[in-house]
């Protein structure tokens, strides 16, 4: 007979779910994790970079291992602020980003997630695929179990359930039993995710070393903003991996609404762009997907657990865009969630008085700072237009003329330039833009 | 009934690429699923299982990781999955492959003969539709190819009706088990399992068998020493354009030759 009452249930295999499962399982609970997908990390997408020392928290022996799910280290990153035709590279690398083991990946989660699979059955989490939770269970206001979207046996089409006194909400952005569970009000709402492209691009041999001046351990991975976003809020990027490059673009979900862009159009422009294109000659598509990123942030931010139920990574909106975390904070959320469980399994209680530890540890930690910190960051972004749409390009066209000065009278460009910045932006609404930005950094 | 399927691990050619240097596959980061025409064997045994009660026996010849094929045969019932796997086993043909796993068949049925053998029409990654056919001939007991549909008329006398189908229609055959039988896509759906059937495989480990147990193989019947067939190449054909189509109703029978000794001209072929 197989059974169907466990410890811990964990709802979604992605770094959250796992890291979550695998702290439970590690501490001797039995530990069930259930996928939707094929296998983990079959439907799922992201840059990716993906911090090391976020795994390195869950998989300590990490770099013993033969064969790590990791294309390129990053050993150089930055930004490239592209105009209609032009760009401005702010990149950074130094020995510290060269050493070994390196602080960041590239990575693709189809291997990533797959990989944390194998990790978690090592740590005796037994991880089904292809199994959809539809529902939960919920008995005396507690979360008792899960209703799937499997029948209970060949002969009873009714859906299977599955108990546990803990169940843990690793689904990701789209948080549908999240809001069941009454950690989440509602539904996102447009303005608060955004939508990203992203393909990936194989190079002829030999030229994405050439094309982006690698060496065979280092690796480039930017941000493309300015004309990659149509000068809207929003960012592009570009990650080499082994042999191939992923580049991919994203804008808030509203934005392409009200100004009619598609998705795949916005890449297609970004692909075009005359800086990209040599850099892409050739290249060939191996994959083309699309994500959403939740960006509500601290106002958003859910009740990170119930009765009988915790929710982590990105159903919470775990997520700093500016920094590119997602990943190591979905891991170290569902960590600490794990032990939360563990914890309420030890005193037998698992009400929300019990679960909240994972609530105060979660406050206690950068994460949930962090959070705070940036609170604004969505609605100063959709606000000041400016930092997207006018910046990016003047700073092309003044770092142009200053360039380009040979010839002249340098006080007559220096004149130019201050004109053309008075034009553009003006003397109060660039000093207006400064004090913003001071106001947001300072938390004001 | 007493059932052995046996299934293919193979690359998801909806992602397979060759790479233009070498002219090999490239599997790496492509995923591997079970040959979809033994997905649908795999239905068959499943369904009969459901309807008449069975007991299945799911073997798969691979890698390691081919352990994931015969999880998915848990999903649809599989009583009993072995994967045989060897490094000798590897580089194997169709030859080295039947007979590797028609030994592995017989010794399998030294505890229950088994009544139905189901294969897919063939490997999506070889096409080549030669394993099922070799086996049958291996164990002695009657082949049907490109089997669509099977009827039990009578289980006490063990008779089955086989469509197959032919280029030129589809052929009845009835038969008397046990037989062997090469699965078309038509021949059943795969079903959508029940939650304990998905647990079951997530637990599943399966029997190994190598070269020397539970079978002492003959070492040079196996893998590429046992394979007398050596591919010289593989690569993408040329996609080839539909040609222009004339009409002689429109055009006349003299001018239609024209053109095409213009063209045969053109290209230097006449
Ligand atoms: C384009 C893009 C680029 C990104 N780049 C980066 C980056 O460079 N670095 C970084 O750190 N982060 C990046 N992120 C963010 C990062 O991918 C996420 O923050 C992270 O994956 C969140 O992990 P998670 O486990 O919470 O959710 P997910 O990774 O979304 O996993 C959720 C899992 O749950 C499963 N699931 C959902 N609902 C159900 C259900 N009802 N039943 C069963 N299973 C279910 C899904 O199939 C999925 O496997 C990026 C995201 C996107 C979209």
């Amino acid at each position: 007979m197989v059974r169907l009452n466990y410890d811990v249930i964990v709802v979604g295999g992605g770094p959250a779910g796992m890291a979550a499962a695998i702290t439970c399982a590690r501490a001797g609970l039995d530990t069930i994790l259930l996928e939707r997908g094929r296998f983990a990390g079959a439907k799922n997408l992201f840059g990716g970079v993906v911090y090391t020392a976020s795994v390195l928290s869950l998989v300590p022996d990490l770099f013993s291992a033969s064969r790590l799910p990791f294309e390129r280290p990053v050993t150089e990153e930055g930004w490239w602020i592209l105009s209609q035709d032009g760009v401005v590279k702010i990149t950074h690398t130094n020995a510290t980003l060269r050493e070994s083991p390196p602080r960041a990946f590239t990575a693709f989660r189809a291997k990533f997630d797959a990989w944390l699979a194998k990790q978690a059955q090592k740590a005796g989490v037994l991880v089904v695929p292809k199994v959809r939770v539809i529902d939960l269970l919920i008995k005396d206001n507690f979360v008792c179990g899960v209703q799937t979207d499997r029948t209970a046996s060949w002969d009873d089409h009714r859906p299977a359930q599955v108990k546990a006194p803990v169940v843990i909400l690793a689904e990701g952005v789209n948080r549908i039993l999240s809001i069941k569970a009454g950690l989440v009000p509602r539904d996102f709402s447009p303005k608060e995710v955004a939508l990203s492209v992203k393909e990936v691009l194989q190079l002829p041999k030999g030229e994405l070393e050439s094309r982006f001046g690698l060496q065979k351990d280092t690796g480039l991975a930017v941000e493309l903003l300015g004309e990659a976003s149509l000068g809207l809020p929003g960012t592009g990027f570009l990650y080499t991996n082994t042999s191939c490059l992923s580049l991919g673009v994203g804008l808030f979900l509203i934005d392409y609404a009200t100004h009619n862009i598609k998705p795949y159009a916005l890449l297609e422009h970004l692909k075009r762009h005359p800086v990209l294109a040599p850099l892409l000659a050739e290249a060939e598509t191996l994959e083309y997907g699309a994500h959403l990123i939740p960006e509500w942030g601290f106002f958003g931010l859910a009740k990170l657990c119930g009765n009988g139920v915790l929710a982590v990574g990105d159903a919470v909106g775990l997520v700093n865009p500016l920094f590119r975390e997602g990943t190591n904070l979905a891991i170290y959320s569902g960590i600490l969630a794990g032990k939360a469980a563990i914890y309420a399994h030890k005193k037998g209680n698992f009400g929300y008085h019990t679960l909240r530890l994972y609530e105060e540890a979660l406050k206690d930690s950068y994460i949930y700072q962090d959070l705070r910190y940036f609170r604004k960051l969505k609605t100063f972004l959709q606000q000041n237009k400016s930092f997207f749409q006018t910046y990016p390009y003047l700073l092309n066209e003044v770092l142009h003329l200053y360039l380009t000065a040979q010839g002249r009278a340098k006080q007559e460009v220096f004149k130019e330039i201050c004109q053309l910045i008075r034009k553009q932006r003006g003397v109060t609404g660039l000093l207006g833009d400064f004090v913003r930005a001071m106001k947001f950094l300072k938390g004001w | 009934m007493n059932i052995l399927v046996s299934i293919k691990q193979v690359p998801d050619t909806t992602n397979i690429r060759i790479n233009p240097e070498t002219g090999t596959l490239v599997r790496e980061g492509v995923p591997s699923i079970v040959n979809p025409y033994d997905v649908h064997a795999l239905a068959l045994a499943s369904l009969l299982k459901r309807l008449y009660g069975a007991h299945i026996t799911v073997i798969t010849m691979g890698p390691p990781q081919a352990e994931e094929a015969l999880k998915e045969a848990v999903e649809f019932g599989a009583d009993r999955v072995i994967l045989l796997s060897d490094r000798k086993f590897a580089g194997a043909d169709t030859l080295a492959t039947s007979y590797t796993l028609a030994e592995a068949i017989k010794y399998l049925a030294q505890e229950a003969p088994f009544d139905l053998f189901l294969f897919g029409k063939q490997a999506i990654d070889g096409d080549t539709a030669q394993v099922g056919p070799g086996v049958a001939r291996r164990l002695g007991v009657p082949l049907i190819t490109y089997a669509v549909k099977l009827e039990i008329i009578d289980q006490e006398k063990k008779e089955v009706i086989v469509h197959r189908k032919t280029a030129s229609g589809v052929e009845v055959l009835k038969v008397t088990l046990p037989v062997l039988i090469t699965c078309d896509k038509e021949i059943a759906d795969p079903p959508f399992s029940p939650l304990p059937e998905l647990i079951k495989a997530a637990q599943t480990k399966p029997e190994i068998f190598n070269a020397q147990r539970p079978i002492p193989y003959k070492r040079e019947k196996l893998g590429l020493k046992g394979s007398p067939t050596r591919v010289h190449r593989v690569y993408t054909p040329q996609l080839k354009s539909a040609g222009d189509i004339l009409f002689v109703s429109e055009i006349g029978v003299s001018e239609a030759v024209e053109k095409i000794i213009a063209v045969l001209k053109d290209r230097g072929i006449l």
